[in-house]
């Protein structure tokens, strides 16, 4: 029934200190230390010694009920790599538990541009014909997907001049949601990186990141991704890579730990991970400049790969504290994780809905309309929950929020009013 | 399937019990490594009704359980050896809160620092904080009578804690409140935090809040010896000042924390280093911070500093209570010992321990209550090497009858469980450990509580007398 034993590196980090409990998402759920960060790491060393077996349902479905959030490694004091074990355990437990066949259909498209590109056209056609808002408070997974729709659902955006150029080359990652969903924000990162100095080129021939793949066990396509993504950002004579997607951001960083085991690319990846910078980096780098904006109340919440993948808090909050109009709260579990975590409102619709529920009473308390969070996944899951609740409130990107406010500012400026 | 598994999943709900063994493992050990005993069930009541209703079918079973909160102990108190656990995490309301009269009564599975933080509005807090308090429970708390950095000014969890109900083993529930000035009799809330779960089961507790200080003034003290900073806890002391709490941390702890995400600036190149924090009213906190500063200079501190902002006080902090978590990093077992020593003996007692680590050699980490002469020696170290293994014992075994022949004892904070099983015969007389088991007997006849932890049963006169028990 069991295996051969594995090693796992860096579980014996783990001294069972406890910790990690208060910062789990799944633990305050479900209460139950099977469903703790600590808990699974014992799973896992189960799993790897072949005490455990891959095929014990119970076993798996603890370990498939992680968001795979990270907040544990912010409050580890020992260092626990978590996210590389339970991608590991994940991808050497993948024979025995196969990834669900959702998953698997969804992996495959992202990993195939013809396929992402039209199922992409499909759901903005949905979004167009307004399929997408009338269905959106529909009980059950049609509901929640059509709210999830709903919620990539943006108004024009007006232009600006950038500045002239005074700082490094930079090519955006494009993204799979964020290109084919929410191509505006593409744009307004692009104008606001422009209006800070940042001189522009594309990188021709890049892919999805390939975080989805890894997180779920499928390191194969993951890897082959990654090196797709090195070569055409190698090309574009980049000295950083933006990303404004939280996820592809932290899974780009880790491509050298990826690709460790492959001679002939990892020191590309390793170099290539030190280019990636979340947009909000790049832009607190350059101040950013400053705007006055509407006056808008925003809550804001941090997009785990953000702030527990990467470790950042402090450049998206710069990106808004740019912004004259804006009073900025964090939410009371801004650290928390919202829910989304990649497949999982797919794979764990259920559970997803649990975990976000206290974020959206939170927003609803804080009196805010405009949720900032730097994800694709966050942005649309949180939104898609206030569509659903009957909330006027809506999760935005804060380089939207920039954009928006140079927008304003421009036009101000030159419509000879009164300031 | 076990038959127990049916009346308590009647109870709590089908998902709140655990009976499969792949299932259990995760709460085979508490916060401190190297013991592992699978419990027989896992069940985890919801609220005060579930609580008493578990109890009660334990008891009709004549079934033998431990109480376990988060499982963040560091004396494997709440290990079940093949014996039903009872968790109490999902138990986690604050019942009530009353600022003005300075109070709250929560569910025993509330968090210590949740307790603290939902104070905080009113200017308050629950003053005992182990360092774990970002995961330890309330009731976890009161079984271990847990200490902290700041007991030093304020007091232990019993200094803190008003009143519980408790269900007793047998089922039965009974109100424990502390005796008033006026009253005489047994203070049976004051036997009861601490008991290590042994007595029985609290499903509330009221505890003090304790109004914020006016001012904080956090101050960190490098030394290029251990005595000095030894010596230095014992001066601030004799000179009549009462610091809110005062910690002394080792080079191996320091290396620890600057290497984890914890880092909080200690000097890497000290031997030791002291937090000293006063707090008070604003009159006369600047001649104790400076005095404080005067001593340890004297001492031979080579820097004092105070901390500037909340944030860095609270940096200061968060290293010195992520210590033990820290010490992962250096190998893939730890020791974590608690003992106490009279606070003139530690620069003394402290060069004993190094003298017994380089004998042993095994690396000695030390971070502890140091105004208290609560020693915390950690010892990191290679289970997995047989050799090593023996040694760390060894040194550990010699470590503890080296404070209790200085005139310490053999816990401070961690409590007995079953770690410190082996030394309790070295501290106490028979009748004392008689004296033990009778009290013990008196909250729980059947003996079904926390079976086997804290008193050795084989030096216990009365305990073996007793029909039908297992050792």
């Amino acid at each position: 029934m069991t295996a051969a034993p594995r090693t796992l590196p860096g579980a014996d980090l783990c001294v069972h200190c406890g910790f990690c409990l208060q910062a789990c998402p799944t633990y305050l759920t479900l209460d139950d230390e099977n469903d703790s960060p600590r808990g699974r790491i014992v799973l896992m060393k189960g799993l790897a010694a072949g005490t455990l077996s891959a095929t014990d349902d119970a076993v798996g479905n603890h370990l498939d009920q992680c968001l795979g959030c990270r907040a544990c490694e912010t409050a580890c004091p020992s260092g626990v790599p978590y996210g590389q074990l339970l991608e590991q355990t994940r991808a050497e437990t993948a024979t025995a538990r196969p990834i669900g066949f959702l998953s698997r259909v969804v992996l495959a498209t992202f990993a195939h541009p013809p396929l992402m590109a039209i199922a992409m056209a499909g759901a903005r056609l949905l979004r167009a014909l307004r399929i997408t808002r009338l269905l959106a408070r529909v009980p059950g997974r049609l509901g929640n997907l059509m709210a999830t729709l709903e919620a990539t659902r943006r108004g024009a955006a007006a232009s600006y001049p950038p500045a002239p150029v005074t700082r490094a080359r930079v090519a955006v990652l494009q993204g799979c949601v964020m290109e084919g969903l929410l191509a505006p924000v593409n744009r307004a990162t692009e104008r606001t990186l422009a209006r800070n100095g940042y001189a522009l080129c594309s990188a021709e021939g890049q892919q999805c990141c390939g975080a989805l793949h890894a997180h779920a066990g499928d390191r194969e396509t993951a890897r082959a991704l990654a090196r797709a993504n090195i070569a055409a950002f190698e090309q574009s004579g980049a000295a950083f890579v933006a990303v404004n997607s939280a996820g592809c951001g932290s899974a780009m960083k880790e491509y050298g730990h990826l690709l460790a085991g492959d001679a002939a690319w990892h020191d590309r990846a390793a170099a290539f991970g030190a280019q990636v910078r979340d947009v909000s980096e790049l832009l607190a780098e350059a101040g950013p400049v400053p705007a006055r904006g509407a006056a808008i109340k925003v809550a804001v919440d941090h997009p785990c790969h953000l702030m527990h993948g990467q470790r950042l808090s402090d450049p998206p909050a710069r990106v808004l504290a740019a912004i004259g109009g804006i009073a900025a709260t964090e939410l009371p579990d801004a650290a928390q994780c919202c829910g989304s975590a990649g497949l999982y409102s797919l794979a764990q619709p259920a559970l997803s809905q649990r975990i976000l529920a206290p974020k959206l009473n939170g927003i609803g308390a804080s009196g805010a309309t405009i949720v900032a969070t730097g994800n694709p996944g966050c942005m649309m899951h949180i939104s898609a929950g206030l569509i659903r609740a009957g909330s006027d409130a809506r999760a935005l990107h804060p380089v939207e929020l920039l954009d928006a406010a140079y927008a304003t500012d421009h036009q101000a400026d030159h419509q000879g009013g009164s300031r | 399937m076990d038959p127990l598994t049916g009346t308590l999943s009647a109870i709590v709900g089908a998902t709140h019990v655990i009976a499969r063994p792949s299932e259990l493992i995760v709460y085979e050990n508490d916060g401190l490594p190297g013991y592992h005993k699978l419990p027989r069930l896992f069940v985890a009541p919801g609220n005060r009704e579930e609580a008493i209703a578990v109890v009660r079918a334990l008891a009709a079973s004549n079934a033998p359980f431990v109480a376990r909160g988060a499982g963040t102990g560091l004396s494997a108190g709440s290990l079940a050896d093949g014996i039903v656990m009872v968790g109490m995490q999902r138990m986690r309301r604050i019942i009530e809160l009353d600022p003005v009269a300075r109070f709250a009564t929560v569910e025993p599975g509330v968090v210590n620092a949740n307790l603290t933080k939902a104070a905080a509005p009113h200017g308050l807090h629950y003053a005992p904080d182990p360092s774990s308090q970002t995961a330890c429970t309330i009731g976890g708390n009161v079984a271990e009578n847990a200490g902290g950095p700041h007991c030093l000014k304020y007091g232990v969890t019993m200094n803190h804690i008003l009143a519980a109900t408790v269900v007793l083993p047998d089922g039965e529930v009974v109100r424990l409140e502390a005796p008033r000035d006026d009253e005489i009799g047994i203070d049976l809330l004051g036997a009861f935090v601490g008991s290590e779960g042994c007595f029985g089961i609290a499903v509330d507790v009221t505890v003090k809040l304790t109004p914020n200080p006016a001012r904080i003034c956090t101050m960190l003290a490098d030394f290029m010896t251990v005595d000095g900073a030894a010596e230095a806890v014992s001066a601030i002391i004799a000179a009549g000042i009462v610091p809110a709490a005062l910690e002394l941390i080792d080079a191996g702890t320091i290396a620890a924390v600057e290497a984890s995400i914890y880092a909080a600036g200690y000097p890497t190149d000290a031997a030791a280093a002291l937090i000293v924090e006063v707090d008070g009213p604003i009159a006369g906190l600047d001649e104790d911070v400076a005095a404080v500063g005067r001593i340890c200079r004297a001492a031979g501190a080579r820097t004092v500093r105070s901390a500037t902002d909340a944030a860095e006080r609270a940096r200061l902090w968060q290293g010195r209570k992520k210590a033990f978590g820290a010490m992962g990093r250096m190998s893939p077992n730890l020791v974590v010992q608690d003992a106490v020593v009279p606070r003139t003996k530690l620069a003394p007692v402290l060069r004993a321990i190094a003298e017994i680590s380089a004998r042993y050699r095994v690396t000695v980490c030390n971070v502890f209550h140091a105004g208290d002469g609560n020693l915390h020696p950690n010892i990191p170290y290679n289970a997995s090497d047989p050799d090593e293994a023996a040694r760390v014992h060894e040194a550990c075994d010699e470590i503890m009858a080296l404070c209790i022949a200085e005139g310490g004892t053999i816990t401070g904070e961690h409590g007995v469980g079953l770690d410190k099983l082996p030394y309790m015969d070295a501290l106490f007389t028979p009748d004392s450990l008689d004296a033990m088991c009778r009290l013990r007997s008196a909250f729980d006849p059947a003996r079904r509580a926390n079976p086997g932890k804290v008193v050795p049963i084989h030096r216990c006169k009365e305990w073996l007398a007793a029909p039908g028990v297992e050792a």
